[in-house]
């Protein structure tokens, strides 16, 4: 096996990639924050369901983040939805990444008349519209987190089949995999410890950006009404707040934590992939160290090729 | 031109796939789809109701086959059914009244913010390290990750609401009747302005990073080495030479997105009240119309395809390597 | 005595990495006269090709020039300035690349790049431009009409032929030739070489070649200079480095083109692989692969050493 391919192929480069870059670092800390809020913060809130006041308060000491039109604490709706979004998010994510792997990789793999037929069926899903078919698809079954995650699933996993199978494409031409397969291989084992092995650091950016994606579209799907509208979720939050004509009271409270909350997990996530991507691209990385040179220089980047004399 | 004819043998097929879902998704209720339909309805529809119900999705007592066959049929003749929520209004006709809404929305919108998205993403990788390439990239991705629909909101509330700049929701004031006059476009387009620039600003942050990625990587390439060794100026360089090259990637990546963009724009349509399809997904839902729900699902999704070739005409103008066939 | 066309000093060339700046020019001095035809060769990542860009100062980051002199026609190469650079760009040096399928903008048309070429630097209206392109393409043999061709309309000759007209048009002092034929089958490439001499013959511009291939080199060149690991280690006629090479490395080489033997003689290779620039041995870079080394070469990096009349050599043993 290759030790430099392994160092940026495997999951450790995330670690890395975590300490050394300033965006992954602050998503990496901005989205543990969430999670943290996810698994304890219910138990430090009260019951979100309880009507505690006036409905429509501004925030105040009492309920920091205010009343909705129901009179329920937006706080506690907030926090107690960050454990149901997340927990979604992050499992229709790993979801998505694993059919999308199953069919990609069988496809890259394989080649031939299999990877031309799951290649069109992949095809045709990303180019269907995802949330018309999702809403479609919803209605006819019974509400709740398992039709919003086999529907998240059927609309997301198309764009990880695509990325995932060609990147097991490049990875096949690959030395190393054509001696195994001269040394007679197994395709199983060929798979197994050639090619996911040098995958793992791209599947974990796929799984990172498909959570992005399956908050977002569970938040919309919710919006609509077709999760289970007495379950607490940022999404249905959002669904009661322009129920309650939440943006004609003025009542801006009953929305904007929520958002705020969506588009901070979202901005995380995305940081984390960002800054992975600065660590591993290599021409980003050399890029880097000749700026600072020049820099530490006193000179300036210039199109054409620098004159930086080395005083010996 | 063989290029368009598979592209567009491709988009027939998934229209026949679309078709096809939408004939079996009905009988994914569980038990009798016929029975589960009566169920629900029963109370609220009269007896022709229910029977064009059964006849929009060919629940008839005939074989599988011949009933796919007859939903075939009507939907290649434009017949999607009678609606439930506005019966006895055929669904194309419903769909027919928000349609060009929703088409002026979604697509100004795509096309200004892909364009708008695509020149900062030059300007970006051009100078880097600039204000283009630094903080500007990372607000366009916060703002991205805010649900289209909630900046909608927030759009409405302080610059509708609380300021009062821009009408609060409709395609046009309910003064006004429509018609080709310069007083009606202008109404038009001052309410375009918030829904149109919610979609906009939500998806810029896509559009700049993808380009600048992809002309990051061109400006290394070979051709633009030897532009630059040639003593062109930095402008034919940039953009004839390396964004020219750039585009052709971000034009395929256009076409995968339109569909998600599409998605995005109808809720954002719901929070302005917008009259396009939006809305009448949102009516759909809540009364439970399925004939409806399935038919603007149809509808989007041929409209989509519809762009997607339209795309790929542009693309195939755009590059000159698919003009032909290998020489 | 005339000063040289092209007179090089001591050039340093790095590139700057996260791990601290390899040397990819060491030090390395020559001078090309006009119209003289000078042949640059060694292995890949000798640096031959990096002194190419180095001279345009078009090598993309993370490459600076670290150091020495380059001097053309009596200007001081490393002390332009962005706009000085463009106007010497193409107008005095020009560049045909290796690859030209790579080289030529696959969007725009052939014809389009000779003439965005004039019309840069203010040499013609558009129309005559665009005459003066239908020229060039005759000059290098190829029909007028393939102004309007794509470059992957054409085959490899045919793209190559496309690279020497563009660097041509504006009848340069200085053509650089970097591995021009590298990706051509050999009948082509003769063709294309002969071509090139021809032309250099009616217009009195002077060649850098720079190649991997020693026989081609041999033959094409009046003076050659040959690269191992970022050093010039031997520099003089074609026909005394082909007869007489004083150089261990060169002698290496050698034995290992057999169409300069002829005699059914043993093709040797050199043993190892040329070494990690990042790291290279101490003393001599060769000496970890010269059959003749002694402990001195371990100890100190010789210098070029004047051997014959513009012969010179950087070995220890040559004197």
């Amino acid at each position: 096996m290759m030790p430099e391919a392994a160092r940026v192929t495997g999951v450790a480069v995330w670690w890395d990639a975590i300490r050394r870059d300033r965006k992954a670092t602050f998503g990496a800390i901005l989205l543990a924050l969430f999670v943290l809020v996810g698994v304890v913060g219910p138990w430090l809130v009260g019951d979100p369901d309880a009507l505690v006041g006036i409905p429509l308060q501004p925030p105040s000491a009492e309920h920091w983040f205010g009343t909705n039109g129901q009179g329920q604490d937006v706080l506690a709706q907030v926090v107690v939805g960050t454990r149901v979004s997340l927990a979604i998010g992050f499992g229709v994510g790993l979801a998505v990444v694993l059919f999308g792997a199953l069919v990609g990789v069988t496809a890259g793999y394989f080649g031939g008349r299999v990877d031309g037929l799951l290649s069109i069926l992949f095809n045709v899903f990303l180019v269907l519209p995802g949330l018309p078919l999702a809403i479609v698809i919803a209605a006819y079954l019974p509400s709740g987190p398992l039709t919003l995650g086999l529907v998240l699933v059927v609309t997301g996993w198309a764009w990880n089949a695509r990325v995932l199978r060609a990147q097991t494409l490049a990875l096949r031409r690959r030395d190393f995999v054509a001696a195994a397969v001269v040394a007679g291989e197994s395709n199983w084992r060929i798979l197994t410890s050639e090619i996911l092995p040098n995958m793992m650091s791209l599947v974990v950016a796929q799984t990172i950006g498909s959570t992005v994606y399956a908050i977002g579209a569970q938040v919309g799907l919710e919006f609509l009404g077709l999760g289970d509208v007495s379950a607490v979720t940022w999404g249905t939050n959002l669904y009661w707040a322009q129920n309650d004509s939440a943006l004609l009271t003025g009542a801006w409270w009953t929305f904007a934590p929520t958002g705020l909350c969506v588009a901070l997990v979202g901005f995380a996530l995305t940081m984390l992939n960002s800054g992975f991507d600065e660590i591993t691209n290599p021409r980003l990385q050399m890029e880097r160290a000749w700026r600072a040179h020049l820099l530490a220089r006193d000179q300036k980047p210039t199109r054409s090729t620098p004159v930086v004399p080395d005083h010996d | 031109m063989r290029f368009l004819l598979r592209r567009l043998g491709f988009y027939l097929l998934a229209a026949w796939v679309a078709l096809t879902l939408n004939f079996f998704l009905p009988r994914l209720m569980p038990g009798d789809p016929a029975t589960a339909l009566f169920a629900r309805f029963r109370g609220r529809l009269g007896p022709e109701a229910m029977q064009a119900l059964r006849e929009t999705f060919g629940l008839t007592d005939a074989p599988l086959l011949s009933q796919y066959l007859t939903y075939l049929a009507h939907a290649l003749r434009g017949d999607l059914g009678i609606s439930v929520a506005y019966f006895p209004s055929p669904v194309t006709e419903v769909i027919a009244t928000g349609l060009i809404w929703t088409i002026f929305l979604a697509g100004t919108a795509v096309v200004v913010s892909f364009a708008i998205g695509t020149l900062l993403g030059v300007a970006a990788a051009w100078w880097r390290r600039g204000w283009v390439d630094t903080w500007l990239p990372s607000l366009l991705v916060f703002l991205g990750a805010f649900p289209y629909f909630w900046l909608a909101m927030v759009a409405l509330y302080v610059l509708g609401f609380t300021l009062g700049w821009f009408p609060l929701g409709h395609a046009y004031g309910d003064d006004l009747t429509p018609g080709f006059s310069v007083a009606f476009f202008a109404d038009v387009a001052r309410h375009a302005v918030l829904p149109i620039g919610t979609i906009v600003i939500a998806t810029l942050g896509g559009w700049l990073l993808s380009m600048r990625n992809t002309m990051i990587a061109i400006l290394g390439s070979d051709y633009v080495n030897l532009a630059r060794a040639k003593g062109l100026p930095a402008s034919r360089v940039a953009l004839r030479y390396a964004a020219r090259n750039a585009l052709l990637p971000s034009v395929t990546g256009f076409g995968m997105a339109l569909g998600f963009v599409l998605g995005g724009s109808l809720l954002t349509e719901i929070v302005f009240s917008y009259p396009g399809q939006g809305y009448l997904l949102v009516q759909a839902v809540r009364n439970q119309d399925y004939p409806l729900m399935q038919g603007i699902f149809l509808v989007i999704t041929l409209a989509v395809l519809a762009a997607n070739w339209l795309v790929d005409l542009v693309y195939l103008w755009l590059d000159p390597r698919t003009r032909e066939s290998a020489s | 005595m005339t000063e040289p066309l092209l007179s090089i000093r001591d050039l340093c060339v790095d590139y700057v990495t996260d791990r601290g700046p390899v040397r990819a020019i060491d030090r390395v001095s020559l001078a090309l006269e006009r119209g003289e035809i000078l042949g640059i060769g060694g292995e890949s990542g000798s640096g031959k090709s990096t002194l190419a860009q180095a001279l345009l100062r078009t090598l993309p980051p993370p490459a600076v020039i670290a150091g020495g002199e380059a001097r053309f026609e009596g200007r001081d190469l490393l002390a332009l300035g962005e706009a000085e650079l463009r106007e010497l760009r193409w107008q005095r040096i020009s560049m045909v690349f290796q690859s030209a399928m790579d080289a030529l903008n696959p969007v725009i048309t052939v014809g389009e790049q000779i003439v965005d070429t004039l019309l840069a630097h203010g040499k013609a209206t558009p129309g005559a431009a665009r005459a003066r392109a239908g020229d060039l393409l005759e000059m290098v043999g190829l029909p007028r009409d393939r102004l309007a061709a794509y470059a992957h309309q054409l085959s490899g000759g045919m793209r190559q032929r496309v690279g020497i007209a563009i660097a041509l048009a504006l009848e340069p002092s200085l053509v650089i030739l970097d591995e021009p034929t590298t990706a051509l089958d050999v009948i082509v490439e003769r063709e294309i070489l002969e071509h090139i001499r021809a032309l250099q013959r009616r217009l009195g511009f002077a060649v850098l070649f720079i190649t991997h291939d020693l026989a081609r080199m041999l033959q094409f060149s009046d003076r050659v200079a040959i690269f191992y690991a970022a050093r010039l280690v031997e520099i003089g006629p074609a026909a005394a480095l082909r007869d007489a090479p004083r150089h261990p490395y060169t002698q290496g080489l050698l034995r290992a083109f057999p169409s300069l033997r002829g005699d059914g003689g043993e093709l040797a290779s050199i043993p190892g692989a040329p070494p990690s620039l990042q790291d290279p041995p101490s003393g001599c870079r060769f000496h970890p692969r010269c059959p003749r080394a002694v402990d001195l070469c371990r100890q100190r990096n010789p210098e070029l050493v004047q051997l014959a009349p513009r012969h010179s050599a950087a070995c220890h043993l040559a004197g």
